[in-house]
């Protein structure tokens, strides 16, 4: 412990900023200690140690051993050449199952959106209204909101894209008088397009909330 | 102002920092780059047939083929046609003979420094075939045949049989191990699902990883090249970040905390896991101490933020951000501090990823309403347009020597992956089946 906090000293001694501080709290942890000069060290934000939803993770740093290669020989002996990384075979058939709960519903329309956009306009703030009438006359139903995008743009950014018009759609409904418990939010992004073209007419056809039921009990 | 000036600027900062950081970790920033400097002289190489040693006489000649494509494509080597040049390479013989040494003469003479000859057999073993190959390396500088490697293994391991050798012959010309070796993860469209496949570096034996018929997406290897971080869906609702392992199939959760938890990474000594999720609201950076389980935000405002990538050293961090309005690429140190906007040109800049040698950091640019490959140096002080025309590319990825890009277009209209060096030159495509294949990520080199 007095050697963790030694180097940790002598990093703030030196000034050298580039140093990362997880890195000394990071020891400090694992030599079983000071979780208070850990936490002091840590910087931006808060922390927390043992956390529900994180699962087990492997050491997945690089094991010494090298390349594999074995350089040029004047007398080479026989090296046997397996197959690398072995790849574990895939039974497709094992993807049977996960059923969507939820389903499309002839009563609800799709928002949608323009291009880079997650407002919602005056136009598609109607067609919101007749969601939100259809869910309050459904009192048992459970609607999730799914954000969609065009194939223009990144995939992730396009992520966080649907995410934002997922969520403006959603917050517009509990406007509206919805119960929030009674909505989810998922985005897509761009990764389950409704239409296939590269065309305007299309790409606006997937910048889209796109609302799907379940009927709970 | 040169791009070597702007390198040697950049070369001189890594070693400074290198110093410093010498003093306490061993094992910092890897300085390493004479190979993709501008004025980088390749090394002349003919490949004088890989003949006949007894099997079907597609053999030697399909592991020759394999052999100079990777040897082009390696960039360290300059892949000459020895026929043009008057060398009759089937005098080589087994490379001891009178016949050899008047072929190494010429290709001395013509200015070829390195010949490449071998053959390569099949025989009947006791349950299956097996595949032998040689291959011999003569050094028209040292006028000697400095060495060779010999080879078995079963039919469907040739085309890595003629990797391996040229992993060898860079090895031998550079220290580094080459690339021919290393594999390309990606996303393909299975119905309307989107499934993991890795395949090897130039496009072939693809496997599928993933079969559970929703949507996988943005696979990303751990530092040992044992596992995939990815993003997956649970019960198609919930959006978490998975983990497979490639050499069993195994696959699990690491991160479900609600929201939007996407574009995982992994620090290069594997003791931090960067990403981005919105269970606190907006999308948000986050890195978690895969060890201790700590977990830390490193990005607090009210916009998004996503796509983290280490830089090589592992102490900063590059990623985009819409708080300025559109997505722009923002660095910061790894612990969230020191945050500054590294792009300012066009209004679209998303999905970067730092070169493992750490002097460029490629991603998705938006120009003329088309979204391109651009490149620019953590400075800020150099930028570059990589591909043109029409078709939205994505998802760039560095191989592990920092000389090619792989990333996927619609140029040709379905999403393919093709490889790009890193200059811009010579485009491949990579992938020709399918309905759509995308988020490619480089594997580390072996």
């Amino acid at each position: 412990m007095n050697k963790t906090l030694y180097t940790c000293g002598l990093v703030l001694v030196m000034g050298v900023a580039l140093i990362s501080m997880p890195g000394c709290s990071k020891k400090s942890v694992q030599s079983g200690g000071d979780s208070q000069s850990a936490q002091g060290m840590a910087k931006g934000g808060s922390s927390d140690s043992s956390r529900s939803g994180v699962g087990s993770f492997p050491d997945t740093g690089v094991q010494s051993g090298g390349s594999g290669l074995r350089g040029l020989d004047k007398n080479p002996s026989e090296e046997r050449v397996g197959s690398g990384t072995m790849l574990a075979k895939v039974d497709p058939s094992s993807s049977a199952g996960r059923q969507d709960e939820f389903r499309a519903e002839a009563g609800l329309l799709d928002v949608f959106f323009a291009y880079d956009s997650w407002t919602i306009s005056e136009e598609e703030r109607q067609s919101l209204s007749r969601n939100a009438e259809w869910i309050k006359s459904n009192s048992s139903a459970l609607v999730k909101v799914e954000g969609h995008c065009d194939e223009r743009g990144t995939s992730a950014y396009n992520l966080v894209l649907g995410e934002k018009r997922a969520k403006a759609a959603r917050n517009y409904l509990v406007e509206l008088g919805v119960g929030t418990q009674r909505l989810s939010v998922v985005s897509y992004g761009k990764e389950r397009p409704s239409c296939n073209e590269h065309a305007e007419s299309c790409y606006q056809q997937n910048r889209r909330a796109h609302l799907v039921v379940k009927t709970g009990k | 102002m040169t791009q070597g000036k702007l390198i040697s600027v950049w070369l001189g900062g890594v070693l400074l920092i290198a110093g410093l950081v010498g003093i306490l970790e061993s094992g910092a920033a890897d300085v390493f780059l004479e190979a993709t400097r501008p004025d980088f002289q390749k090394i002349s190489l003919g490949v004088a047939g890989i003949q006949n040693g007894g099997g079907p006489d597609w053999l030697g000649g399909r592991i020759e083929e394999v052999l100079k494509k990777d040897v082009k494509r390696s960039l360290v080597f300059d892949l000459v046609d020895l026929p043009s040049l008057g060398i009759k390479t089937s005098d080589i013989g087994n490379g001891k003979g009178t016949g050899s040494k008047a072929v190494f003469k010429q290709a001395a003479e013509k200015g070829v420094s390195v010949l490449v000859w071998g053959k390569a057999g099949l025989k009947e073993a006791e349950k299956d075939a097996d595949v032998n190959m040689e291959g011999f390396v003569y050094d028209s500088g040292s006028d000697e045949v400095v060495g060779g490697k010999r080879y078995a293994g079963s039919p469907s391991v040739v085309r890595l049989m003629a990797h391996r050798f040229a992993d060898e012959l860079v090895f031998r010309y550079t220290g580094e191990p080459g690339i021919a070796r290393t594999k390309i993860a990606y996303v393909a469209e299975q119905g309307k699902a989107r499934e993991l496949f890795v395949m090897d570096y130039d496009g072939h034996d693809a496997r599928q990883l993933t079969a559970d018929g929703f949507l996988n997406l943005m696979p990303q290897w751990s530092p040992d090249r044992r596992f995939l971080v990815f993003t997956a869906y649970r019960n198609r609702n919930t959006q978490d970040i998975d983990m497979i392992e490639l050499a069993t199939g195994k696959r699990w959760t690491l991160i479900s905390l609600g929201g939007l938890n996407i574009t995982p990474a992994l620090s290069p000594d594997g003791n931090f896991l960067a990403f981005a999720s919105s269970h606190e609201g907006n999308s948000e950076l986050y890195r978690l101490d895969t060890r201790t389980k700590a977990l830390q935000r490193l990005t607090v405002n009210p916009s998004g933020d996503l796509s983290p990538s280490w830089s090589p050293n592992g102490r900063e961090l590059v990623f985009v951000s819409d708080r300025g309005g559109g997505p722009q690429l923002f660095l910061m140190g790894s612990d969230g501090s020191n945050v500054r906007r590294l792009t300012f040109d066009g209004d679209y800049n998303a999905a970067p990823v730092w070169s493992p040698r750490g002097n460029w950091i490629a991603y998705v640019c938006r120009t003329q309403k088309e979204y391109k490959l651009c490149v620019i140096s953590p400075d800020g002080q150099k930028r570059m347009q990589l591909t043109t025309g029409p078709g939205v590319d994505d998802s760039p990825s560095w191989s592990p020597d920092g000389r090619h890009l792989v990333f996927s277009s619609t140029a040709d209209g379905k999403s393919h992956i093709y490889m790009i060096d890193a200059d811009g030159k010579d485009i491949e495509r990579l992938t020709f089946e399918g309905t759509h294949n995308s988020a490619p990520s480089w594997s580390p080199a072996s």
